[in-house]
């Protein structure tokens, strides 16, 4: 199990785990084992759901996003706050201001990435209209979802919507502008998400549909709060003053789920968040059951962004307070359609290229081998208690069978079969 | 009612049968994601997948829709993978028209539950390379769908 650190974002931190199988037993792709009581993630498996960040007891499981040190290589810095941010901070604070004070911990720039929202829901269009199979179409926002189809339903990898997120294309755009404006050099720029999760981190290091990423790193919407909330009490009343950001309510909406669909002209859309439902849904999608669909918004936190492991305000309060928002800047479009659709054609949307399969190994690359290793399987699966205990090693069962099978660990780590086997009943066995 | 097969080639690598209980909606499409499951294990290309997970999908639903209760089976083949369903059921008529696009005799209780279009003969045939339904009015019905495996990762 090679730690492959530098693409993912989320590491176990060996001094404080204790090897209590909280996360193992909660990681939706099985990425977990524990060993010698400590948690070790097969990267190979891992999607970056943040689901162990989340359920972790012991704060032993560590995004690993920018921090806001890591700036200072940068010449000129912009901000590119995710729409979650607007509702960390009560009823009081309003958008501008909460870019303003940006502005203030040591960003040069800041760009609102709720008015791109708006662009992409015209380009999100533009793509339905002029491609009308296969069904439904899966939103790309989500990195995690995108790696979740590509893992578990490798199948789905052409329904995935071959548009970059707002993010990307806000980045994309303020690189070459702000380069103009300021006479910059395109890599003196450093282009920041502040993000509600570490899953960014990986989408920016480690891109599935081109070369490289437009965004310089991610930092965490913990990361700042303490700054952020300080200023914004401090100076309450001089912000409103100071500034005159175009914000978008559309974009705004995208904090929570069903925000991309509020925002077509779609009725048969569909939204679902939370990662255990996205697997049901997509489930459903692969038996071909959702043919009909339009469009379906997959985001992997509960409620959606505002239910990031990296936010700190409870979604609930956060869902109030982009509700609260929503009705102050209207519902409506503001965005220039006819000059998204010019975009749209022009490819300026686009993946370079479509998101590959990345299914797991199978049991063996021989399939005759393989078949022989899958009845072996379910014969160990006969034998082991079904408690899904996790004292092995493994998160259930199935999985320690699998395990054994792949050569990656032993019968005897079961505490059932060890105990019996010291009572000396060592006939099953021997039978293999 | 399986094909005769002859020779290795023909032996049936493995093997899984599900038992399907007519009227469960809320387990229904269990079987179909445990063979995808299995599928995954053994190495088959997703594309294969996908197009038998729709076939099983669909056929089971047959099965919970209409019947009272049903087997259905999977066999692996070096160069092919046979899933065959079996109900207990009221049989088809007209197979003909059974196999109609849009045409379905649900009742409007599945209907309001999104099942019953009319589409799941027919996509099931779409999505098999070899597809044959033998029924009896009163006794039931038998599908058999091949799907063929090309080269070494089919």
């Amino acid at each position: 199990m090679a730690e492959q650190t530098y693409f993912h974002s989320i590491k176990v931190d060996k001094a404080k785990c204790i090897g209590c199988v909280t996360c193992m037993k909660v990681c939706p792709t099985k990425a977990i084992r524990v060993r010698e009581q400590k948690a070790h993630i097969n990267y190979e498996r891992c999607i970056d759901c943040g689901e162990c960040l989340r359920a972790c007891p012991h704060s032993a499981i560590i995004p690993l996003t920018t921090l806001l040190s890591d700036l200072n290589r940068f010449k000129f810095k912009i901000a590119l706050p995710s729409p979650v941010l607007y509702t960390q901070f009560g009823q009081q604070s309003m958008p501008s201001e909460i870019l303003t004070v940006l502005k203030e911990i040591g960003f040069d720039h800041v760009y609102d990435e709720a008015l791109v929202c708006e662009m992409m829901s015209v380009a999100t269009e533009e793509y339905l209209d002029e491609n009308r199979s296969p069904r439904p179409i899966i939103s790309s926002i989500c990195p995690v979802v995108v790696r979740l189809v590509q893992r578990l339903f490798p199948s789905l990898c052409g329904n995935i919507l071959p548009l970059e997120p707002p993010r990307e294309i806000a980045a994309k755009n303020l690189r070459s502008e702000t380069a103009k404006q300021e006479e910059l050099k395109a890599e003196e720029i450093g282009i920041i998400h502040i993000t509600p999760c570490s899953a960014k981190m990986v989408s920016i290091n480690h891109p599935e549909s081109m070369a490289k990423s437009h965004l310089d790193g991610a930092i965490s919407i913990r990361e700042i709060y303490n700054k952020v909330m300080m200023k914004l009490k401090q100076e309450a009343g001089l912000l409103m003053m100071q500034t005159q950001t175009r914000i978008s309510g559309v974009g705004i909406g995208w904090a929570f789920e069903g925000g991309e669909i509020r925002g077509l002209k779609y009725s048969n859309t569909v939204s679902v968040s939370g990662l255990l439902d996205t697997i049901r849904i997509l489930e459903d999608v692969e038996s071909g059951r959702l043919r009909n669909i339009e469009y379906l918004e997959c985001l992997v936190c509960p409620d959606g962004c505002i239910g990031g492991p990296l936010t700190v305000e409870n979604r609930f309060v956060a869902k109030s307070n982009v509700l609260r928002l929503l009705r102050h800047f209207g519902g409506k479009r503001r965005v220039n359609t006819e000059l998204v659709q010019k975009l749209y054609k022009e490819n300026f949307f686009s993946f370079a290229w479509a998101v590959e399969p990345k299914s797991f190994p199978p049991l063996d690359a021989d399939r005759g081998v393989a078949i022989e290793k899958l009845k072996m399987k379910e014969e160990l699966v006969g034998k082991l208690p079904g408690t899904d205990c996790g004292v092995c090693g493994a998160p259930d069962c199935q999985t320690l069978a699998e395990d054994i099978v792949r050569g990656e660990a032993k019968p005897e780590d079961c505490i059932y079969i060890s105990r019996n086997e010291s009572q000396g009943e060592k006939k099953w066995r021997k039978a293999r | 009612m399986e094909m005769k097969r002859k020779g290795m080639k023909n032996r049936v690598l493995f093997q899984q049968e599900f038992e399907i209980q007519g009227g469960d909606f809320v387990n229904a499409g269990e079987s179909s994601c445990k063979i995808r499951n299995t599928l995954r294990e053994i190495g088959i290309n997703s594309d294969i997948i996908r197009r038998i997970a729709i076939a099983a999908y669909e056929a089971e639903m047959n099965v919970v829709m209409y019947a009272q209760h049903g087997t259905m089976k999977i066999n692996v083949y070096q160069d092919n993978i046979l899933l065959i369903i079996d109900d207990k059921g009221p049989g088809i008529e007209n197979i003909e028209l059974a196999m109609k696009p849009g045409f379905s005799t649900a009742t409007e209780e599945m209907r309001e539950m999104g099942f019953g279009a009319g589409m799941g003969l027919p996509n099931i045939k779409k999505n098999s390379d070899v597809f044959q339904i033998t029924s009896k009015v009163g006794q039931g019905t038998s599908l058999e769908i091949k799907i063929l495996l090309n080269g070494k990762n089919g």
